[in-house]
């Protein structure tokens, strides 16, 4: 007596179905996101049909998984890279005087900020401000130089922008926007005057 | 989801995907130079990418957690041992996939995943439960032999290259090919109870 085989729920994992397609290749083909695209055997065989839609739905949290980007909870890297700083690196602060109290900035707030603003000013691939003194280097500077760390005086400020630019870019055209939104944004921002924003195009990356 | 073992990965081009070697190596090379805040902006460009790994190596937030913060420490004096051969992002899996490793090498038996942080293979009841799906891939990928878990990790999860994947495990195309397939293989089994 012969006993008639019917698609089981219960697919094999390895080895080969009853209608002699390898196990495996299914697993994978569901893994890479491909259960529905099925070859002409497939889409005839109900034992590779059945197989493929039970791996497809066992397959389900991992491509939860994998569907799930989580971001890094804020705050998380911010000790580990204050013990990289240091504790005493940051110590400066501007001041603004208003009638009826004063504000400090952070010296970090304001270079921040202007990196944030001179990323994405359009040419610029990758951007690092610094804070110097004021008066200290000339307003543009395409061959590098000593970098003068020091803090906001006052509610006057020097930003640095270290920069590598897009490959093309007109360097000079882009100094000129940088120092203008960087200005803008950090008065807008904090109410402290940018004096000077000296721009520093350290590469040009293809 | 992604298809694995293409380049560039999940999201297409590498800058689609948040990547820019280029950017990477200048940031790298002005930060081993000792520029802190070139480093602090490699961290912010990669963060989420440590933290995402590291979660989905170990599978246990607390633990994604404590890994992204030791692999910060660890890179900065760890950058002048980057050779520059190879794209920053390769360097950064291994750095991360290893230091997730000796994690789980050094905790405690008591230490290690608690059926309360991540219940084996749910039932239908409790699957009515927002990411009950995420939780118990998370939990059996986190189950997964680590020579089965790190390919899987990399070319399944996060699209590197076969190519790239042996490049950051420092095995052949075809030993990571193997291992995914039994690594697939086995979350299918795991899966069984999964209805």
């Amino acid at each position: 007596m012969t006993q008639e085989r019917t698609p089981s729920a219960t697919a094999p994992l390895e080895g080969r179905l009853a209608c002699g397609r390898d196990a495996a290749a299914l697993v994978a083909q569901v893994a890479d996101g491909a259960a529905d695209r099925r070859d002409a055997h497939q889409r005839d065989c109900p034992y590779c049909q059945a197989a493929l839609a039970e791996f497809d739905r066992l397959w389900a949290p991992v491509r939860a998984v994998a569907d799930h980007r989580p971001q890094a909870p804020d705050g998380l890297l911010d000790e580990a890279l204050r013990r990289i700083r240091g504790v005493a690196a940051d110590p400066e602060f501007g001041r603004i005087e208003e009638p009826r109290g004063r504000t400090r900035v952070s010296a970090r707030v304001v270079v921040a900020l202007a990196r944030h603003l001179a990323s994405r000013v359009p040419g610029v691939r990758v951007a690092l401000s610094h804070l110097v003194a004021a008066g200290g280097g000339p307003e543009t500077s395409l061959d590098g130089g000593p970098e003068v760390t020091a803090g906001v005086a006052g509610s006057s400020t020097v930003v640095a922008i270290t920069l590598a630019a897009e490959y093309g870019a007109d360097l000079v055209a882009l100094g000129t926007r940088i120092r203008a939104v960087v200005a803008d944004g950090i008065r807008n921002s904090t109410g402290l005057e940018p004096v000077a924003v000296l721009v520093h195009v350290d590469d040009v990356l293809l | 989801m992604s298809v694995p073992g293409r380049d560039p990965g999940p999201g297409g081009t590498r800058a689609s995907a948040g990547l820019d070697d280029e950017a990477d190596r200048w940031l790298v090379g002005r930060a081993r130079s000792g520029d802190q805040g070139a480093y602090e902006e490699l961290v912010r460009r990669h963060r989420d990418r440590i933290y995402r790994i590291a979660l989905r190596m170990l599978g246990s937030p607390a633990d994604a957690d404590d890994v992204a913060q030791e692999v910060v420490i660890q890179l900065w004096t760890a950058l002048s041992g980057f050779a520059g051969t190879s794209a920053f992002t390769t360097w950064l899996y291994r750095v991360v996939v290893n230091r997730c490793l000796n994690h789980r090498r050094g905790q405690r038996p008591h230490d290690q995943l608690a059926d309360a942080d991540h219940p084996r293979v749910a039932g239908p009841e409790s699957r009515v439960l927002a990411g009950e799906e995420l939780q118990a891939g998370l939990a059996a990928i986190s189950r997964l032999p680590e020579d089965q878990r790190v390919p899987l990790v990399l070319v399944q999860l996060e699209g590197l290259s076969y190519r790239d994947a042996a490049a950051v495990t420092k095995t052949s195309e075809a030993t990571v090919r193997g291992r995914l397939a039994r690594a697939r293989a086995t979350l299918m089994s795991e899966m069984k109870d999964w209805t």
